[in-house]
């Protein structure tokens, strides 16, 4: 018994060193919870014998991974910071983007809520911490208590650029680790509120609530206010060749886009 | 000759035989495990205090790109709109206690709306998909070219599943009826959710009929009553506001009165930022330039050589000229002192239009003018600290080491990631902490150490044998496990228990989260009980057992010698067992990490007892939650090294105190 478990042991090793490429896409959550893992099963039944390693532990961890593995693949839902940029140079390293897909960051809010809509400024406001109370925009007065996700996520970053003028978190925030834990607990809570990827919007309990009058739907995401591009980032020349031809394959394949779509992307195409 | 009762023979190398090897092996793995720690130590500590002139060197760029100028102005700001904030809510609890049961019924609406809609999830997709579908069939029909043979002969297919689709869809409409009436029947409909107002009793056969009817597949528009309803808050909210204009009229003016200071704000924001791009590049401009340096070196091909050694060409190392950067600030001072002179004037003159507290009916209201009295006199110093502060202000002004540190160790903001200035200061996170542990404790230490006396000295020899292994096991279960039973379990009992009507009295109920400082420090009490039980326990075994004996034999009772005589030999090896727990609980990473509600923010005691139902974030938590997205060798890197550092510290004094109340025992 135990030596043949030896021998399995020893033959899924060398099957995983030897028969495929191995692909490895670190980074955000937000690409990398449903978009990538999809489609890297798509791509794996397309025919391409490839492996792939997928880990979604927030945006800023892609560019650390491309740094020490130069060959794979980083997935951030933010635009590369400068800073960032400069670490690669100073590795003699250059980045390439590409853009994967495009995404609508919902603010939403308990279902029980009579919330119907806010301004951006409004927005503003209560992620700032300007804004305490539900009465102060409309709603029934009740403490507004505000989730957002962990410094490391690029939903962080990119909704303090589109949403907040930049300007910090209020101090009252909770950081929660992903999407999937905000949209639970403002579900939860009547006084919640938060924001999600679209592909998030569905879930009970909850409703993603029309900002400056523009509904969260994918044919509005030109007049979204809070609407960006997902990237996958890739450093020039030293990416492998089934990692290129995977790339190219999700931005551009009509399967690729029909999984990008299915998930609550916009395709890019 | 006699035989040697020990003969010396077999392996032997370098003189040393099979038991000095042995030997040799174990004190080996020993020391090895000594020089591991040893290394833990040094390396936390080198990442750790290279944090200091790190930060320090944080601080002077914070001053240099004048930074610190601009957020003088901006604390201004801060502190008007908390003001702002307080009244205009006081405004709004006035106005909207005219509408209040309209309002209520309106929420109550809406909750059983909703949960109606979840019960009956499941029919409502199939429903829905059966929806799509028949409009694609009817597409398909549509788009159908009859002159075309192929085309034709698909009519009767698309026929039949049009007619198949239908007839579907209207048993799904009627199921979907019959579960709804099914459903509001039930009092998981009618859960209305955390801290809701009950609406009036004789409402609720109006709500039950306004809900079917806005529950059901056909419609289209809220029921007459509810819109009816809508119409009547409306209008009694306008006559209430009416009522209130001048208030308005002065919250108004409130909001107009600061604009100017606002825009100017953002002026110097944006020059601020342009310095610290300035600063920042030139930090790492040296760098950049030998990296495209190094690049070219290695490049092969000759353009590319040749590009990056343009691009390092093109780096510049110059110092930025700090006076002229900032000149613009200095230039300011009298702007501000012309803009923030009238703005404090004006707000004063406004503040004193506000109506009084004994002016309002609400405790809401009454509730927020009385913190906008803290707010106004908040607002009123800031105005002088900032005046005071933009005159002195000087971009070439050192900071001493001392400030440095205090603004790491007591600075009360922890804001990373920012796109203006990330801030480091532990207090939020050590306090955050520190709570957490001290509910943890003072819940565990009665429990475990009752436990440990009762197991000790009275229970049976049956009642040892069950109840020692299953205080222990407690122990196996992981962190994690614990953690996803305090949010989806505990935590919400807990909100649920806290919304009983007759416990109001305790401080912090209602509780509006379910992620809290309280949540957090239970689960981590029933984590920390198995090792006090268990060290607690060693130490009345170590009392001598003639104590115990002597007492009982000059006539004491057994609870007498167990309360007289062993707890109190034994007092200082269970103080110890306690010291312990804590260390147990102030490194315990995942279920604060998942429970605590992770707020960076000191928990704000004025609500005295009640500040347990916060969320709080811990040094932990944060190390957890950040380390995985900072470049090695940041500042923010080491920030939380020296989070650790401070932990490990903690942990030491813990221990190191535990050894010592511990050798006192022995001395007994």
């Amino acid at each position: 018994m135990k030596k043949t478990l030896a021998i399995i042991a020893v033959a899924s090793l060398f099957a995983g060193a030897n028969a495929e490429d191995k692909i490895v896409i670190k980074g955000s959550d937000t690409l990398g919870a449903k978009m990538v893992p999809q489609l890297a099963e798509a791509y794996k039944e397309a025919g391409n014998e490839v492996t792939f390693e997928i880990a979604a532990e927030g945006s800023s961890t892609a560019f650390t991974h491309l740094q020490a593995e130069p060959a794979g693949i980083g997935m951030s839902s933010r635009n590369i910071k400068d800073s960032e940029v400069e670490t690669f140079t100073a590795k003699g390293m250059e980045i390439k983007d590409w853009t994967g897909a495009y995404d609508m960051i919902g603010v939403i809010v308990n279902e029980k809520s009579g919330i119907e809509g806010l301004t951006l400024e409004q927005v503003e406001g209560i992620f700032t911490g300007d804004i305490t109370d539900w009465s102060e925009v409309g709603g029934d007065a009740g403490p507004i208590s505000v989730y957002t996700r962990n410094t490391s996520s690029g939903t962080y970053k990119s909704f303090q650029e589109m949403a907040m003028n930049k300007r910090d978190y209020g101090s009252d925030t909770q950081k929660m680790a992903g999407n999937e834990q905000i949209a639970e607990e403002v579900a939860k809570n009547a006084n919640g509120i938060g924001y999600v990827g679209l592909a998030y919007t569905e879930k009970d309990g909850i409703k993603a609530i029309p900002v400056d009058d523009v509904e969260l739907k994918p044919e509005n995401a030109k007049d979204y206010p809070i609407a960006r591009s997902l990237h996958y980032y890739t450093v020039k020349g030293k990416l492998s060749e089934a990692g290129a031809k995977f790339l190219a394959w999700a931005t551009s394949a009509d399967k690729a886009a029909e999984i990008v779509e299915r998930v609550g992307f916009i395709p890019v195409k | 000759m006699k035989e040697p009762a020990f003969k010396r023979r077999g392996f032997q190398f370098l003189g040393l035989n099979t038991q000095d090897f042995i030997r040799i092996f174990f004190g080996g793995n020993a020391s090895l495990a000594i020089v591991v720690l040893v290394l833990i130590c040094v390396f936390l500590a080198r990442e750790a205090f290279m944090f200091f002139p790190d930060h320090h060197k944080d601080l002077k760029t914070y001053r240099q790109s004048g930074q610190e100028f601009v957020d003088y102005i901006g604390d201004e700001i801060t502190a008007h709109t908390n003001l702002y904030s307080s009244l205009n809510i006081a405004y709004y609890a006035e106005v909207n206690k005219s509408s209040k049961e309209e309002d209520s019924i309106l929420r109550a609406t809406r909750a059983v709306l909703a949960n109606v809609e979840n019960l009956t999830a499941k029919t409502w997709g199939r429903f829905e998909r059966d929806l799509d579908k028949l409009e694609d069939v009817n597409d398909d029909l549509e788009d159908l070219d009859s002159e075309s043979e192929e085309d034709r002969a698909k009519i009767p297919v698309l026929q039949a599943e049009k007619a198949r689709l239908e007839s579907e869809v209207d048993l799904l409409r009627e199921k979907l009826k019959k579960e709804i009436a099914e459903v509001i029947e039930s009092d998981a409909a009618w859960e209305l959710g955390v801290g809701t107002a009950k609406p009036p009793e004789e409402a609720y056969p109006k709500i039950k009929e306004a809900v079917l009817f806005a529950a059901s597949p056909e419609a289209d528009d809220d029921h007459p009553y509810i819109e009816n309803l809508k119409d009547v808050a409306r209008e009694k909210k306008k006559v209430a506001a009416e009522q209130l204009v001048a208030y308005k009229d002065t919250l108004k003016a409130m909001q107009a009165a600061v604009r100017p200071l606002k825009s100017f704000h953002s002026e110097l924001r944006d020059k601020g930022l342009e310095n610290k791009k300035k600063l920042v590049s030139f930090s790492t401009a040296a760098t950049r330039k030998k990296a495209w340096e190094k690049g070219a070196e290695v490049a092969e091909d000759p353009a590319e050589k040749e590009r990056m050694l343009a691009e390092a060409a093109k780096v510049v190392i110059e110092e930025p000229d700090y006076e002229g950067i900032n000149q613009v600030f200095y230039d300011s001072v009298p702007r501000h002192a012309e803009l923030a002179g009238p703005f404090e004037m004006e707000m004063a003159k406004l503040y004193e239009q506000i109506p009084a507290r004994d002016e309002v009916a609400t405790k809401s209201a009454k509730e927020n003018l009385k913190r906008g009295e803290v707010f106004y006199k908040r607002f009123e110093n800031r105005l002088s600290e900032g005046r005071e502060g933009v005159k002195e202000w000087r971009h070439d002004k050192s900071i001493s080491v001392v400030e440095s540190v205090s603004s790491f160790l007591f600075g009360r903001d922890w804001i990373s990631n920012s796109s203006w200035h990330d801030f480091y200061g532990l207090l939020p996170i050590f306090t955050g902490s520190l709570l957490i542990s001290l509910i943890a404790l003072s819940v565990a230490v009665p429990f475990a150490v009752a436990a440990a006396i009762y197991v000790n000295q009275l229970a049976s020899f049956r009642e040892q044998n069950f109840i020692k292994p299953a205080i222990e096991f407690i122990e196996a279960i992981p962190s994690v496990v614990l953690g996803f039973f305090g949010i989806l379990v505990f935590g919400e009992t807990l909100r649920a228990v806290s919304q009983v009507e007759w416990l109001q009295w305790v401080p912090g109920f209602p509780m509006a989260e379910r992620l809290t400082i309280l949540n957090a420090g239970l689960l981590l009490a029933f984590m920390a009980v198995p090792t006090i039980f268990t060290l607690t326990e060693d130490a009345l075994n170590n009392v001598p057992k003639a104590f115990a004996e002597n007492s009982l034999a000059m006539g004491a009772t057994k609870l007498q010698t167990v309360f007289r005589v062993v707890v109190p030999t034994g007092v200082s090896g269970m103080i110890a067992a306690v010291l312990l727990g804590f260390g147990r609980i102030i490194g315990e990473t995942m279920v604060v990490l998942l429970v605590a509600g992770n707020k960076i923010k000191i928990p704000d005691f004025t609500e005295g007892l009640g500040v347990v139902a916060q969320p709080a974030h811990t040094m932990t938590g944060i190390i957890a939650q950040e380390l995985g997205e900072v470049d090695a060798g940041s500042l923010h890197w080491r920030a939380l090294f020296m989070v650790g550092m401070i932990l490990f510290c903690i942990s030491l004094l813990v221990n190191f105190s535990a050894q010592r109340v511990l050798k006192r025992l022995q001395k007994v």
